[in-house]
């Protein structure tokens, strides 16, 4: 029986679509990935209202949405929207922050998160809203004999190309050369004249215009937006950055992809009732990371994380 | 300047002018390095100032003294070893006012330390020791500095090294800057530099020049007293 | 000398939880809820600062800890006639045993403590965030299996038919227990070797601290006492699942911040204060008349001002209201002679 069972696993997780619908959702995590891994590596800070970030993008377009708005200007919303509470969060929460224990950090963030998330919830009620506009893009289209949607694609492009843009502006540029440097050592890097504020406020900024395409991209799938929305995948992203490796922007990145894969694959080919505890695999891998390969599954090196 | 309530550096004065190598030596724990990261603003002040010109540099933030023309080589050097060396060197115009003349200033660069141009593409890691200190001190020129600080540079290096980067201080000088230069090693300090002042826990001893350099009495006594 | 300085550490704590208590007698019954539920609260916030403030290592996990008191508490004191009715899946063994009020606050605390064990064996090695993290990973998990786990209690639904045994004399009894718990285990040996730990691990390891095992033991009673906390509020009030995880995890972190995460004092201050707050707030939402002005919050804002409070004491004010240290009185004045 565990044999047959086995097998269709196998058979189902091999599927187009469920392959397809894997690489869509860790694309999505990746791009959150490299948010939380840009800030970190520049702030040394864990943003656990990441995911309300998106959130806030998400009922920007659905207040968009509501009032019959073109697309485009909703989309505008939603980036402003999040740009600006990004900002925020950097003056009013993370510079005061800096120097403070990690630990400190991480509950200062989760307060904020939590800041937020009521703040949701008192304005648009637990049921909140819907945001239907990019809704057509949710309909799938035939691709070698399955049914793959059109938003699936949408997202791995743009992640892509979101990616792709990104190493460019890390790689060639000055203002890229200087976070890559603040990264490693930002004490060095102030003494050459690198500004720190600077550094934080272009990382914070593009983590922010990141979590808005991800707002675009997962209101497509799922248009009704609550004040807990986006909190799984948030989750997904924090075990997938300490998965993978939080230290380095690549192998966070790649965590946060391997995460939302096998989620993704897992969730498509279980049968429901096993992939209940789904959470609990994830977490467990997490835990198992962080006992015997702390600096992440996808780096070489240098540790960050202090034992007894 | 204080370490958690206890004063580091007390009553400590000097001047570096344009053009002049000045040395500080002094016993491990004199306050060499404290004296260099007050005046680069990574500790603070209690009382006295660090002027550049007639501008206070006191409570600035690190890059604001560093945009206004201090460049510091660290000790220990501090490159991104995973970066590579024209990266490093790159980093180093962070510092700089104008941005014109950078390919100029690169190429005088390289024109004192060859060794930059030599290995541009490579991981700033995989260079040895002194060609390591080379870079650092290169990283610290492309910023156009009008005071060029230095910290320990000689550490862990092999004698030969350190003459040629010793001399070229002398050359940097020549071309302008002020040189401050942290040292162990008292007596080539005393005897490169145009004046050296002497550190001993936490206060200015003594001031030497470089007829001193060879009068070793003179120079013990300097240490112990 | 000391002795008093003693005094006074446990007084503080225990007498404001003291008169908390008495005045809960004294107001209405509608009222006197809040006052339990601050009092749980304080037995709660207590427990995780008997890790969290002599270790000096966060830990998000605790209330998975609470909750497993509050599942093996609540699944053996409904009475065996009515468990059919929530929870139609469990274990023989679990079906068939009925306990009284007592015993099961005890197989709470034990359940939680061994839980805390076992969890800490490998966990205790890790610091600072790697911590932080493991253990948001392990409140995920306990979430996760008692959310869905049937054989073991009600899963998704919700917890009722449990006696209502705590009412505000055994609140406050209860929560001055793990006080003294909490100020014995911090005058003790143990409690102090760890608190060096945490100020300079560099020399307590010199003196042959082991800051593994001291975590461990810590990590263990607090895990005892966190799942007395949550027998005890089983037997308060009927919830579900969701009611001990991310939201009280933030409630009582931000109690025990906001008081002041590293004294007992701080925990118990934290606690009565946000209770406090969210009290009168809860009221507010209610519509409430003060000096002559009808207040009438929307629903939901309690949290918004309690989470806006944690973030502002973090930012201005990190070590909290009592600022980390517990409570001491005034030294008197003596002249010294020079």
């Amino acid at each position: 029986m565990i044999a047959s069972g086995l097998t269709d696993f196998v058979g189902d997780a091999l599927d187009l679509q469920v392959q397809i619908d894997a690489i869509g959702l860790g694309a999505v995590i990746a791009l959150m990935a490299v948010g939380i891994g840009l800030v970190f590596g520049v702030m040394r800070l864990v943003n656990f209202a990441y995911g309300q970030l998106i959130m806030a993008g998400a009922f920007a377009l659905a207040y968009a949405s509501d009032r019959d708005w073109p697309v485009g200007v909703g989309i505008a919303l939603c980036f402003a929207v999040v740009l600006l509470l990004s900002l925020a969060m950097e003056r009013v929460v993370f510079r005061p922050l800096r120097g403070q224990s990690a630990a400190v950090m991480l509950i200062a963030t989760f307060a904020v998160a939590f800041l937020l998330q009521s703040i949701a919830l008192l304005w648009f009620g637990p049921l909140g809203k819907t945001a239907t506009s990019l809704v057509r893009l949710n309909r799938p289209v035939e691709i070698g004999g399955a049914d793959i949607r059109k938003i699936t694609i949408v997202t791995i492009v743009t992640a892509a190309i979101c990616l792709v843009l990104l190493v460019a502006l890390l790689n060639r540029t000055s203002i890229g050369l200087h976070m890559r440097a603040a990264a490693i050592d930002s004490q060095t890097a102030r003494l050459l004249g690198v500004r720190a504020n600077l550094v934080s406020t272009v990382s914070v900024l593009i983590a922010g215009a990141l979590a808005a395409v991800v707002a675009v991209m997962l209101t497509v799938q799922f248009p009704t937006v609550t004040p807990t929305f986006a909190l799984q995948e948030t989750i997904l992203v924090l075990a997938g950055v300490v998965v993978g490796g939080m230290t380095r922007l690549l192998s966070a990145t790649l965590g946060g992809f391997f995460i939302g894969y096998v989620s993704g694959l897992l969730g498509g080919a279980l049968p429901s009732a096993q992939s209940q505890y789904l959470p609990s695999l994830v977490f467990g891998l997490v835990i198992l990371v962080l006992l015997i390969r702390p600096d992440g599954l996808f780096t070489r090196g240098r540790g960050l994380v202090e034992r007894v | 300047m204080a370490y958690g309530g206890v004063a580091a550096v007390r009553g400590v004065s000097f001047s570096v002018p344009p053009g002049e190598v000045v040395g500080l030596i002094g016993p491990n724990g004199a306050g060499k390095s404290t004296t260099l990261h007050a005046i680069v603003g990574l500790v603070a002040t209690r009382e006295g100032d660090v002027r550049l010109g007639d501008r206070s540099l006191c409570g600035r933030s690190p890059e604001a003294i560093a945009r206004a023309g201090v460049a510091l080589v660290p000790e220990g050097r501090r490159l991104f070893a995973e970066l590579t060396v024209d990266e490093n060197l790159r980093l180093g115009l962070a510092a700089r006012g104008s941005k014109n003349g950078v390919e100029e200033d690169i190429a005088a660069v390289i024109e004192l330390f060859p060794i930059v141009d030599e290995f541009r593409n490579r991981h700033a890691g995989a260079l040895s020791g002194g060609q390591q200190q080379q870079l650092a001190i290169a990283r610290a020129l492309v910023a156009k500095p009008s005071i060029l600080l230095l910290d320990e540079p000689s550490l862990g290096l092999a004698p030969t090294i350190v003459d040629l980067v010793f001399s070229t201080l002398r050359v940097i000088a020549e071309r302008g800057i002020g040189v401050l230069l942290v040292e162990q090693r008292a007596q080539r300090t005393v005897a490169l530099a145009d004046r050296t002042h002497v550190l001993a826990n936490g206060e200015l001893r003594l001031t030497l020049t470089p007829d001193d350099a060879a009068d070793t009495d003179r120079m013990v006594a300097a240490y112990l007293s | 000398m000391r002795t008093r300085r003693a005094a006074v550490e446990l007084l503080g704590p225990a007498l404001l939880v003291v008169a908390a208590g008495i005045v809960g007698a004294l107001v209405s019954q509608t009222n006197q809820i809040y006052f339990i539920t601050a009092l749980i609260s304080v037995a709660t916030v207590v427990a995780i600062y008997v890790f969290v403030g002599n270790s000096g290592v966060l830990s998000f996990g605790h209330i998975s800890f609470f909750a497993v008191g509050v599942w093996a508490a609540g699944v053996l004191s409904v009475p065996e006639a009515e468990k059919p009715a929530t929870m139609p899946y469990l274990f023989d063994f679990l079906s068939s045993t009925t306990v009284g009020n007592v015993p099961s606050l005890l197989i709470a605390a034990a359940v939680g403590g061994v839980f805390a064990f076992l969890v800490g064996l490998p966990l205790m090695r890790l610091s600072g965030l790697a911590a932080g993290i493991a253990t948001f990973a392990v409140l995920g998990i306990t979430n996760n299996i008692l959310r869905y786990y049937e054989k073991i209690g009600p899963g998704l639904n919700t917890f009722s038919s449990v006696p209502e045994t705590t009412d505000l004399v055994q609140a406050t009894v209860g929560a001055m227990l793990v006080i003294f718990a909490a100020f014995a285990y911090q005058r003790s040996r143990l409690g102090r070797q760890l608190r060096a730990a945490r100020e300079d691990p560099a020399a307590a390891r010199a003196v042959g601290v082991s800051i593994y095992r001291q975590r461990l033991m810590s990590f263990a009673l607090s895990g005892f006492l966190a799942g007395f906390a949550g027998g005890l509020y089983i037997h308060f009030i009927p919830i579900n699942i969701d009611a001990v995880y991310l939201d009280l995890t933030f409630i009582t972190l931000a109690m025990l911040v906001i008081g002041g995460t590293t004294s007992l004092w701080g925990a118990v201050v934290g606690a009565l204060f946000v209770s406090g707050l969210d009290s009168v707030l809860a009221e507010m939402e209610d519509g409430m008349t003060l000096l002559g002005r009808t207040i009438d919050l929307p629903s939901g804002s309690r949290i918004v001002v309690v989470s806006a409070v944690m973030a502002l004491v973090l930012i201005v004010r990190p070590s909290g209201l009592t600022g980390g240290r517990e409570l001491s009185l005034p030294k008197l004045r003596t002249a010294v002679a020079k």
